[in-house]
């Protein structure tokens, strides 16, 4: 186990014993050598030895709990899990008595690597020009040395769906292993769904102007209808030229209509940001006329269109669990309660941050306060690892502790998304990350300050 | 359907010389004299003299404008023009305690000449001697009965005084009734005046009270000036402090023009510091205040402005109203009603309305809703007859009283009967033409050409508003016959004609089909226009005659609904704020006490008179205690946030650089559904602060969350007076191109300079004061409120983010001599840790907020950690109405960095009492604190646990269970509204107001 993870258990023991900071300096400064503080967050190699994690609670999400039990992954693939497994000979040992072993934690909808600076223009990737980019991946953009991936990881957060804006169709999430030394180590899927932001329907009627849904210049004047009219013509198109390139006729190519295919197939789905009720509801009657692989993002009323979801099979993201209610008349935990409305309904959900590159790191409160107002807690585990990665088409390699799978997932204290339990290691496809992030270096770097302030360094 | 078939100017025909002598006159006569002779008997009329006294068949005689006789019975005398009002009813003519004649005189460029420093204070500007009120709005305003008004001007802060004019269209020189009445005060700027200072409610209070300190202080500083026999330079000359004079001294009524209760609320405080004679022009949410306003004496004059009802067309539609706007919507029409049922006096005036036309309608909706015809009379005769000191000569029909006169066909209040004429000063002003058809009735109408059809037409109402609908007989292009509304029918009174609108869908039409024609007696000739291009002509027969009222009733359309009295009117509101029990006992819970006792287990917490009386293991519960079983619960002192916006009406003041004079506590807003919101979360106290806009900003205030009460209960008690503090980027970027600073250097040299100058006024006042000569210095507001900064009596609370500018505040304050008491956001505090600490300075910083701009890139969730290692008093902050709706959670994050699970309480209970200096008062469960605490279902900080119940100052604001009731009655009164209003039609959605039978 790491350096930093024993640090931050021993100063946590230490600040539980006395507020002194005598104690806590002492803590520190005997399992902490100064040099390595100055490190942020080193990428590791990958999984050169098998190793078996030994004696954790090991929730598999898809095949229950397993107390006890032992996980071994080899070449950054899970090659067994259960209790009572017989290690083969040469295999590294870990002794993880007593912590529970997650799968890493999913935020399907994030600008982790695409987005530092929230008010710096230039630090931002999200927004491509115009209505129409469906095109554009994250991936190719995406920052390794982003602060927000080492401090994502550290709550629990290691595979990101990171995701564009703007326009009407945004363009194509990637998903994004969070470790590795440039964005081709890091992208899963370059093309992991589409992105389609559902127009305004209060920019309803007679022509007098008003936004548009995704805010592209050109769109800026017209009606709800005419967007979404605008929408339809998008597809039609890409179909028109899908068949066209099918039936072996000369067409020059369209860079955009070429990367729409995915999801006319149904290979990849297509997310579209939603939330009234009319929006959900005319977004789906459209993706049954397109045929395709429709999820709601957003879904802030999805409760309301929720016997349509369930019966389409139409899964949602929510992006704001934690967000205050719509309405005046709403309950005060009209956001909370949503996740737990849903499940209860029927409706297949992931959890998503919500915030943005920003506050991905809250991904596990997002879903923990789902718990508090009823859901029950493997759901709202599930929420945040197997339905985001069944969902974008993730679940053969992520989402679950199962053979085959990639060896990517949490050592914790207890569950990931309630604050009293700590995140201790991480594992992505079997390498042990390095769990220091900006912020615990500021931690590190200051808290030398307080030492030499207070001439007690010893 | 037209409204009114309006005015030729009778008066025009009929004027005469109501009352002029001529030799009083001093304008020569060009051309031709007009001399009528200005005697008229009004006979055979109703005369309501008064309201609640009648009398029938009455005569009035005019002479020169006044009245010279009123008697039941009675003969015309010989010589008087006889105006035969047999079935009318003659009402004293209407006055407008407020009205808004449409100009205000502003010079182009903007005022000249030596008026005030800030264009917003117009004081100066007198009505009377500018009076050029709009010949239109006149007309306007007596068609709906109007014959004398307060014309009040409307631009600006201080707006001048305002003047009794009559409404009749003589000269300006015959039309001043009273002369400059009362100062007329707006809430708001008018920035077409110029300036950019105030632009928040805030501000323009703090220029309120500044600027009536400088009234006074204006005429002792000239008083001075004189009786030194002009010793030394004479001060300022400023015709609109002059102008103020009457107004502070409490000779010279004030009219504060509100726009919501809360402006009738901060009117009030505002009279009550200034001694000042207030009168307030309401604005149609009183019935929310009717306690307040009981209490008050202080002439009101309410608008009939009834809101439009919601959009609730469509499911999504109807799902976005709230209670709010729906309840406002049916209760708005109730408010003059409930006044005066209360027995809260008040004048009606006709101002806030989008069209005048809206005035009796909604005046008849306003008595279909409770308010009596004699309540109604008496709110626009002699209530502001009285209040306008017009009362001898105005408000009744007496003898020697002016001649204004409303003449009306029927009862004008619970009847739609129109006004025919208003008298002005013993003229005639015809209102509406007598018509000369009444085509109302039934009529066969068939057409005998090609297109043939047949049809029946009713006619309804009144001659001037026609409603019916056609009966069509089965035919070619309707095989089964069809009623169709009509949506408009109009009779053209001078040509005896009679113009029909209807949809003709039913018909099988796309469009609109038109029908018109002559009417003579019972005959009916004309044509159509179908939308298909067809004109059929027809002839009609009218088969029964119209057996209706002559005159159509008001009637009340909505549905009676009973919709309980609640405090805020909105959803969620309360009848009333709970009760405090003498005794609560919370027996068996875990207890945080976050104080000396930390955290027990099985403990019991005795309360008493909302205090804290014991908290311990063991404790036996008083008889007749509210008894809360705490097994399995925890219990917490309730939360507090030292850093909240919501429930203000405005957050930044940024027409200044430096505005330590504005007060939050000025502007706090009850209508703030956060509040509880955040009581459901836990949250029992916070500091609502001003904006970052200025290095220094305004003055922030601490609230409790009492929900259910009126903003000034809502401050905490002898709390903590702190002043906003902005550094870094947010001041530098803000409000205009060329504001001073632009710069971090720039930001610590303005407040420097502000310090510096507080000093030289401190001097100032005390030399005078030592010698007492020379011109009295001028209290200034601003001053006076860096100077209690500098004598630690108002707290610095600075925002900021970066290490450099906090370090250079903290300095720059112990230069002057005095320390900062806490910064916030502090994203950076943890790099100046040690700092913070050895200069006593407290942090308010967030447990994970960062990287949403450059200033807060290096931001760590270890912040909190580092400041507690170094010893600085550390809490939490939201800077978010919706987080401060779930501090425990912010705190439990705080886990996560190693913090005990006490450590992480005390940021959002004692440590953040203590960064506001209230610990004395809330923060931790021990005997003698405010019971303020929150019953959690588990660990307060586990992202699992929510709040059950939350208590301020012993009283239960807030519980599940109740909440569970109030989302019922939420339910069930928006469903019973959304069904109100879609039970109206279109056109009467307008308002929940009035039908017609």
């Amino acid at each position: 186990m790491h350096a930093h993870q024993q640090k931050a258990m021993t100063t946590s023991t230490a600040l539980r014993f006395s507020r002194l900071l005598a104690a806590v300096a002492s803590g520190l400064v005997a399992s902490q050598p100064l040099a390595l503080s100055a490190q942020v967050r080193m990428t590791v190699p990958p999984q050169s030895e098998r190793t078996a994690l030994r004696g954790a609670t090991i929730h598999t999400v898809t095949n229950g709990v397993i107390q006890n039990g032992t996980i071994i992954f080899e070449a950054g693939k899970i090659v067994s899990v259960g209790a009572n497994l017989a290690i083969p000979a040469g295999t590294k040992i870990v002794d993880v008595t007593g912590k529970h072993i997650y799968p890493g934690l999913i935020d399907a909808y994030s600008t982790v690597g695409i987005s530092e600076i929230g008010a710096v223009d230039m630090s931002n990737d999200v927004n491509e020009v115009g209505d129409f980019n469906p095109n554009v991946r994250t991936d190719v953009a995406v920052n390794a040395e982003s602060r927000h991936i080492g401090t994502s990881r550290s709550q629990g957060v290691l595979t990101t769906l990171t995701t564009p804006g703007g326009g009407l169709i945004s363009g194509m999430s990637s998903a994004m292993a969070l470790e590795g030394w440039s964005w081709e180590e890091m992208s899963l899927e370059s093309a992991a769904a589409l992105n389609v932001n559902w127009p305004d329907p209060s920019q309803r009627g007679g022509g007098r102007g008003g936004r548009g849904g995704g805010g592209g210049p050109e769109g800026n004047r017209a009606t709800y209808e005419e967007r979404v009219q605008q929408l339809k013509n998008y597809f039609a198109e890409a179909r028109a030229y899908r068949d066209a390139v099918a039936a072996g006729e000369q067409v020059r190519t369209d860079a955009r209509y070429m990367a729409m295919i995915p999801a006319l197939d149904r290979k990849i789905p297509v997310v579209v940001s939603a939330s009234g009720t009319s929006q959900i509801n005319d977004a789906i009657t459209w993706a049954k006329q397109e045929n395709l692989r429709l999820i709601i993002r957003g879904g802030d009323d999805a409760i309301h269109v929720a016997a349509r979801l369930k019966a389409e099979n139409i899964p949602v993201i929510l992006t704001s669990t934690m967000d205050a209610p719509n309405r005046a008349h709403e309950g005060y935990d009209a956001a909370y309660s949503r996740a737990a409305q849903l499940h209860k309904a029927g409706v297949k959900f992931a959890i998503s941050g919500g915030s943005g590159s920003l506050y991905t790191d809250r991904l596990p409160y997002e879903a923990g306060v789902a718990v508090a107002f009823g859901l029950p807690e493997e759901e709202a585990i599930k929420a945040v690892t197997i339905n985001a990665a069944e969902f974008m088409g993730l679940a053969d390699r992520l989402g679950s502790l199962e053979v085959g799978k990639q060896a990517t997932f949490l050592i914790t204290t207890g569950t990931p998304i309630d604050m009293t339990s700590d995140i201790l290691q991480a594992y992505i496809q079997g390498r042990e990350l390095d769990m220091n992030d900006i912020q615990k270096h500021f931690f590190e770097k200051y808290m030398e300050k307080v030492r030499q302030k207070l001439k007690i360094i010893s | 359907m037209k409204a009114f078939i309006t005015s030729l100017s009778l008066g025009l025909l009929l004027s005469g010389s109501a009352g002029a002598q001529q030799a009083t006159r001093t304008e020569p006569v060009e051309g031709i004299r007009d001399n009528g002779t200005g005697y008229h008997a009004l006979v055979k009329a109703r005369v309501v003299t008064a309201p609640g006294q009648a009398l029938d068949n009455a005569t009035i005689v005019i002479r020169n404008g006044l009245i010279q006789s009123v008697q039941a019975g009675g003969a015309p005398p010989a010589g008087a023009r006889v105006w035969d009002l047999t079935g009318h009813t003659v009402y004293a003519g209407f006055i407008d305690a407020h009205a808004d004649l449409g100009r205000d005189s502003v010079p182009r460029g903007g005022d000249v000449g030596p008026t005030h420093w800030n264009p917003q204070v117009r004081a100066w500007f007198s009505t009377t001697a500018n009076l050029q009120d709009d010949a239109n709005r006149r007309k306007g305003l007596r068609s709906q009965g109007f014959g004398a008004a307060l014309v009040v001007p409307k631009r600006g802060i201080f707006r001048g005084s305002a003047a009794v004019v009559s409404l009749g269209d003589a000269g300006a020189r015959d039309r001043i009734l009273r002369p400059d009445v009362a100062q007329s005060i707006g809430f708001q700027s008018s920035f077409e005046l110029g300036g950019r200072y105030p632009n928040s409610s805030m501000g323009v209070i703090a220029l309120m009270k500044q600027t009536f300190m400088d009234a006074e202080w204006y005429k002792r500083a000239w008083t001075t000036y004189e009786t030194s026999g002009r010793a030394f330079l004479p001060p300022e000359t400023s015709e609109a402090l002059k102008a103020l004079e009457g107004a502070v001294a409490g000779a010279q009524p004030v009219i504060f023009e509100t726009r919501s209760e809360e402006e009738i609320l901060r009117g009030q405080a505002l009279a009550k510091q200034f001694k000042l004679n207030a009168w307030y022009r309401g604005n149609g949410e009183e019935y929310r205040i009717v306690d307040v306003l009981k209490a008050s004496k202080a002439p009101l004059f309410i608008p009939l402005n009834f809101p439009d009802a919601p959009n609730v067309g469509n499911p999504e539609a109807s799902l976005n109203a709230s209670l709010g706007e729906l309840r406002h919507w049916y209760l708005a029409p109730t408010n003059a009603g409930q006044l005066a049922t209360a027995g809260v006096e008040f004048a009606i005036t006709s101002d806030g309305l989008t069209s005048l036309n809206d005035f009796l309608p909604n005046l008849r909706a306003a008595v279909a809703r409770g308010l009596s015809s004699d309540a109604a009379l008496a709110a626009l005769t002699t209530t502001p007859a009285r209040y306008l000191g017009i009362d001898r000569t105005h408000g009744t029909i007496a003898a020697g009283k002016v001649a204004n006169l409303v003449v009306a066909k029927g009862d004008l209040f619970a009847r739609e009967a129109d006004i025919r004429d208003v008298w002005v000063h013993g003229v005639a002003y015809g209102v509406t033409r007598p018509a000369q058809i009444d085509p109302r009735g039934t009529w066969t109408v068939a057409s005998s050409d090609q297109w043939g059809f047949e049809a029946r037409l009713v006619l309804e109402g009144t001659v001037n508003r026609l409603r019916g609908y056609l009966d069509v007989a089965p035919g070619r292009d309707n095989a089964q016959g069809a009623r169709i509304d009509l949506e408009s029918a109009t009779v053209i009174a001078e040509t005896g004609r009679l113009e029909v609108r209807f949809n003709g869908e039913k018909l099988g039409y796309e469009g609109r089909a038109l029908l018109a024609g002559s009417v003579t007696g019972d005959q009916f000739f004309g044509w159509t226009s179908l939308p298909n291009g067809a004109n059929p002509s027809f002839r009609g027969t009218r088969t029964a005659p119209f057996t209706g009222d002559a005159v159509g009733t008001v009637a009340v359309n909505v549905p009676k609904l009973d919709l309980p009295f609640i405090r805020p009117m909105m959803d969620y509101g309360v009848a009333a704020p709970p009760q405090q029990p003498a005794a609560v006992f919370v027996r068996n819970a875990t207890v945080w006490t976050q104080g000396t006792q930390g955290k027990l287990e099985g403990a019991d917490v005795l309360i008493r008179a909302g205090k804290i009386a014991e908290v311990g293991k063991g404790l036996r519960a008083p008889a007749g205690a509210t008894v809360i079983d705490g097994t399995g619960k925890h219990v917490t002192p309730g939360m507090i946030d030292p850093h909240i916006h919501s429930g203000v009406s405005d957050v930044n003041e940024t027409g200044a650089t430096i505005v330590p004079e504005v007060y939050m506590g000025d502007v706090i807003t009850h209508n703030n559904i956060d509040m509880y919101r955040q009581l459901a979360g836990g949250l029992t106290t916070a500091m609502i602060k001003h904006g970052s806009a200025n290095p220094i900003g305004g003055e922030n205030v601490i609230v409790k969350m009492r929900w259910g009460s009126l903003p000034e209960a809502l401050k905490l008690e002898g709390g903590t007076r702190t002043v906003k503090f902005a550094l870094g980027e947010n001041p530098k970027r803000c409000c205009y191109e060329g504001r001073y600073p632009r710069s971090r250097m720039g930001t610590q040299e303005i407040i420097r300079d502000h310090f510096l100058a507080a000093r030289d006024y401190r001097r100032e006042w005390q030399e005078w004061e030592k010698t007492k000569k020379g011109l009295p210095p001028r209290r200034d507001l601003r001053m006076d409120a860096i100077l209690d900064i500098l004598d630690q009596k108002l707290l610095i609370s600075s925002h900021g983010y970066r290490a450099d500018e906090f370090l250079a505040l903290i300095r720059l304050a112990e230069e002057f001599g005095f320390k900062v008491q806490a910064i916030q956001h502090g994203v950076e505090a943890y790099k100046i840790a040690t700092e913070l600490a050895a200069s006593g300075v407290a942090a308010a910083v967030w447990s994970d907020w960062g990287g949403f701009k450059m200033e807060a890139y290096d931001a760590t969730k270890y912040n909190v950690r580092i400041l507690m290692e170094a010893g600085v008093t550390v809490s939490l902050h939201s800077d978010n109405a919706q987080i401060a709706s779930r501090m425990n959670w912010e705190a439990g994050k705080l886990l996560r960095t190693g913090l005990t699970e006490e450590q992480a309480l005390t940021t959002v209970t004692l440590n953040a009492a203590k960064l506001l200096a209230i610990q004395d008062r809330v923060g931790s469960l021990e005997p003698g604190k405010d019971a303020d605490f929150v019953v959690w279902s588990g660990n307060p900080l586990s992202q699992f646990t929510k709040a059950e119940q939350t208590w301020v100052d012993g009283r239960r604001y807030f519980s599940l269970e109740e909440d569970a009731v109030r989302r019922v009655e939420v339910e069930k009164e928006r469903r019973q509204l959304i069904q109100a209003v879609l039970s109206v039609s279109g056109s009467q959605q307008r308002a929940a107001t009035s039908g017609r039978n």
